[in-house]
């Protein structure tokens, strides 16, 4: 856009994004003093060509621009770099939206795309032509059903009103699943620069059916760069934990994208922990329910559960940021297992925080984190459970800031925790993807299952399906004796938006927004609050959120382990308690992630069945 | 003008004593202050109590626990001190988590702060980047100074930004910890504070963390406008009660 006037009746027509040119070479150029004023639902976008950084924020701050569309070959780094200085001297919590445009000929390498992924927000496809952009010839759409990301992009290149079929046929198909939006230009000007009301008038009214569905349907499920799931996440820390996660923040995804961080991961997980972790067609257990069941068996992990996907990571990455003391928090003693084990396994001195009561009640995991030469300190402090080691958790490293890294256990906590567990632990999907495609033929499922306390295992076993929107998502909380009976940790129902551990998310907390404490029979699923991912997916409506009671956990863990010869963790048998309460067609296939096994639970059984 | 800032403009080292409401007993809160501003101190920071208490020692955290059993809440509070401008003149903050005032509603929470007479806030997990673009506009409506936080881990840079926000006082940190953790200040403290002295910041500093007696006050305020206690009052009301505050103010100042 270019003239004022004619700016303001591209406006009346309610797009999405209006776009300026700052690149003096253009045409299309935009020199004047200011943008008029236009419906603050309209993103100003200010499109460059290789512009330097300072003259990119200069004009977001002299014109209050909230995207960019960067048109030249600029960096990563230069994304990234962007990025934060909008953080540091435009605006934090608007985080700005970057719009990375690539230019696509006869062909395109679609590896390209993957250094981008982490700092922009949407990538662009437009003709390659002489000029960066508008060069007024589309071309073959086709190209895009190898897609191979995610990300939600916009489709350019001389699109016209001539367009309108192709775009609608476009839109039918595979090749259009993440196209978030439209971007049109030259065919729709009668100079450069000058629009053609009339014309895009009509483009509107043909499109919009098409356009508003696009919209509703490329939601976006992951973190964006602020941390934010929608309105949940954030780090609500105090300044004396700034330093360190702030370390985190920037580096988490730089060391994850590390080739030798990615063998030594990828190499642990196989040799160590025993991935992949077979996919497992549950035929008499799909037998009685009159569906396909398949168990995704997180339970043969070494350790016995997911957790140790998580602590790997963590370890290395803490390893890569210079910590040699490691500290974390545990409720059952699972993770506090998983950390003590991965620490034996580096030779780093490792803290376990853990509540007094949880300590007398797990006392097989207490003796297994010592053996494996951990320490373990109880939680003396609120109700002396796992919300209180994690407070201690956290008070520690508030006391040693320089040394220690924090191994959270969940996703959970402040940004980038919940998002970094999420991908450590999205091996799990990703491996589902494979082993389904192997024995069914198709790599998407009708349901995803998995219980949640925190939602590490359910982060995981959602990740790669996230933006899947024919995979229905089933997310299974412990309702305890009941959802209303005062004893439940059924935080989606019973939780309110609130800060629990550095985080914006649903909490259980009093009207005067003291932290309650939850109740199950699962000390895994024994936690307040819930991840800000799964906080998300629950007010989206993206997630089906089932509450299942202490009494049919374990039914439904009993009956496991005599139809198919396996001892599930309390927690997994949430998740395998539903098939009791809700129906699936007799063709439906239902992954089950059967997070744990349930030798730390013997005891639990035992008492509750008199065995 | 704002108490805070009045109060900073005096010429004289000041002293701020924490206390977390409803402790030892629920209606302590008034006596309390009351006594403090009688016996000479020169600001109160008044804790409302949280369920989870991040950055606090075992001290805080244990009157947090006991004020919330006695029955404390952010009404009871607002209720207590509703007259307190009748008999009290120094400046009066509310210390608190987030959460709580998140639920009372952030804007609400203002009002009532406003009404009452209270001048600021100290929110230790409310960062300074969310309450700028979020909150500052809510805060400043109501006439309410937020005080943010530094450590000796701060970076300059940083610490220059939560000075551009800031309009009152900087709340220095003496060193990494929770509240209640250190005893004495060594070289590492002192060199971070002169550090800091040095940066001409436009806001003065108030130490606070391990403070807890004459000797400590006397060194925290060659390098500072002020400091402020909290631990070590906790611990005397605890010990003490409510009536001998008279000892423990003048065994600071003396
Ligand atoms: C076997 C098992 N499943 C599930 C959980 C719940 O954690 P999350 O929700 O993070 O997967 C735990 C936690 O201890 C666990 O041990």
């Amino acid at each position: 856009m270019k003239y004022q006037d004619n700016i303001k009746n591209v406006a009346a027509l309610q797009p999405d994004y209006l776009g300026f040119i700052f690149y003096e070479k253009s045409a299309r150029n935009f020199d004047s003093e200011s943008i008029p004023d236009i419906h603050e639902a309209i993103k100003k976008t200010g499109v460059f060509v290789d512009a330097s950084l300072e003259f990119v924020i200069d004009k977001i701050n002299k014109h209050n621009l909230q995207a960019v569309q960067l048109h030249g070959n600029e960096s990563p780094e230069y994304c990234d770099d962007l990025k934060n200085r909008h953080a540091k001297f435009v605006s934090v919590s608007h985080p700005l939206e970057i719009i990375k445009v690539f230019s696509v000929k006869d062909e395109f390498n679609f590896n390209r795309l993957k250094p981008y992924e982490a700092v922009c927000d949407f990538f662009l496809f437009d003709t390659k032509g002489k000029h960066p952009g508008g060069n007024g010839y589309t071309f073959d759409w086709n190209l895009l059903n190898h897609y191979p990301s995610t990300k939600p992009f916009f489709l350019s290149g001389g699109i016209g009103l001539e367009e309108i079929e192709d775009i609608k046929q476009f839109t039918n198909s595979k090749a259009s699943k993440y196209c978030y939006a439209l971007d049109v230009n030259s065919k729709f000007e009668i100079e450069p620069g000058l629009k053609n009301i009339e014309a895009l008038k009509a483009f509107k009214k043909n499109l919009s059916e098409v356009l508003d569905y696009k919209k509703e349907h490329v939601m976006n499920y992951n973190v964006n760069e602020k941390g934010y799931y929608g309105e949940f996440g954030g780090a609500f820390i105090p300044e004396m934990l700034y330093p360190n996660v702030e370390e985190l923040r920037q580096n988490y995804l730089k060391v994850m994208a590390e080739p030798d961080f990615k063998a030594e991961f990828d190499k642990l997980l196989k040799d160590y922990v025993g991935r992949p972790s077979p996919l497992y067609f549950a035929k008499r257990l799909s037998e009685k329910y009159n569906t396909k069941i398949y168990l995704k068996r997180e339970d043969l992990n070494h350790t016995g559960a997911h957790k140790i996907n998580n602590t790997i990571g963590q370890i290395l990455m803490a390893k890569r940021l210079g910590k040699h003391r490691i500290i974390a928090e545990t409720g059952a003693g699972q993770h506090g297992v998983a950390t003590a084990t991965v620490c034996a396994l580096m030779g780093l001195e490792c803290i376990v925080y853990m509540g007094e009561i949880d300590i007398a009640r797990q006392a097989p995991n207490v003796a297994r984190m010592k053996m494996l030469g951990a320490k373990v300190v109880p939680a003396l402090s609120g109700s002396r459970t796992l919300k209180d080691a994690t407070n201690e958790a956290i008070r520690d490293w508030i006391n040693n800031p320089v040394d220690t890294h924090y191994i959270i256990g969940s996703a959970i906590g402040p940004h980038p925790y919940p998002d970094m567990v999420t991908r450590f632990q999205a091996v799990i999907s990703e491996e589902i993807k494979w082993q389904l495609k192997e024995q069914t033929g198709n790599e998407n499922p009708d349901y995803l299952v998995a219980c949640i306390g925190g939602g590490s295992n359910a982060a995981g076993t959602y990740y790669h399906y996230l933006h899947e929107p024919e995979v229905g998502i089933i997310a299974v909380e412990a309702a305890g004796l009941g959802v209303d009976s005062g004893e439940s940790a059924a935080t989606s129902v019973l939780g309110k938006e609130g800060i629990i551990h550095g985080c914006k998310t649903l909490l259980m907390q009093t009207q005067d927004g003291q932290i309650t404490e939850p109740y199950s029979i699962s000390a895994g699923l024994d936690y307040p609050g819930v991840g800000p991912m799964h906080a998300h997916l629950a007010k989206t409506g993206r997630a089906e959120f089932m509450a299942i009671t202490d009494e049919d956990a374990m039914n439904a863990g009993l009956e496991l382990c005599k139809l198919e010869g396996i001892i599930p963790a309390i927690e997994s048998s949430h998740a395998l308690a539903i098939f009791e309460q809700r129906q699936f067609k007799p063709n439906d296939v239902v992954v089950v992630s059967l997070s744990g096994r349930g030798d730390k639970d013997l005891n639990n059984y035992i008492e509750y069945f008199k065995i | 003008m704002n108490r805070i800032n009045k109060k900073l403009n005096e010429d004289k080292k000041l002293l701020s004593i924490y206390f977390t409401a409803g402790y030892p007993n629920i209606d302590d809160t008034v006596t309390i202050i009351e006594n403090l501003e009688k016996n000479g101190v020169d600001m109160i920071e008044i804790g409302l109590p949280f369920s989870d208490p991040l950055a606090d020692g075992p001290t805080i955290q244990a009157s947090s626990t006991a004020a919330l059993k006695n029955g404390m809440t952010t009404e009871v509070l607002f209720e207590q001190l509703k007259d307190i401008r009748k008999t009290v003149n120094i400046p009066l903050i509310i210390m608190g988590y987030f959460n709580p005032m998140f639920q009372y509603g952030v804007e609400a929470f203002c009002k009532k702060c406003q009404e009452i007479g209270i001048d600021g806030l100290i929110i230790p997990d409310l960062p300074v980047d969310v309450y700028h673009e979020e909150y500052q506009a809510i805060f400043e409506k109501y006439g309410l100074i937020n005080v943010f936080l530094i450590t000796p881990q701060t970076s300059d840079e940083r610490i220059h930004y939560i000075d551009s926000i800031s309009n009152g006082f900087i709340y220095m940190v003496s060193s990494a910890s929770t509240t209640g953790a250190q005893s004495g200040f060594g070289t590492v403290q002192t060199e971070y504070f002169e550090r800091i002295g040095k940066m001409n910041l436009n806001n003065p500093q108030v130490i606070g963390f391990g403070i807890s007696n004459n000797e400590t006050f006397t060194q925290a305020t060659q390098y500072a406008k002020g400091a402020i206690i909290g631990s070590a009052f906790v611990k005397h009301v605890t010990n003490n009660g409510v009536n001998s505050i008279d000892t423990f103010v003048n065994s600071i100042l003396n």
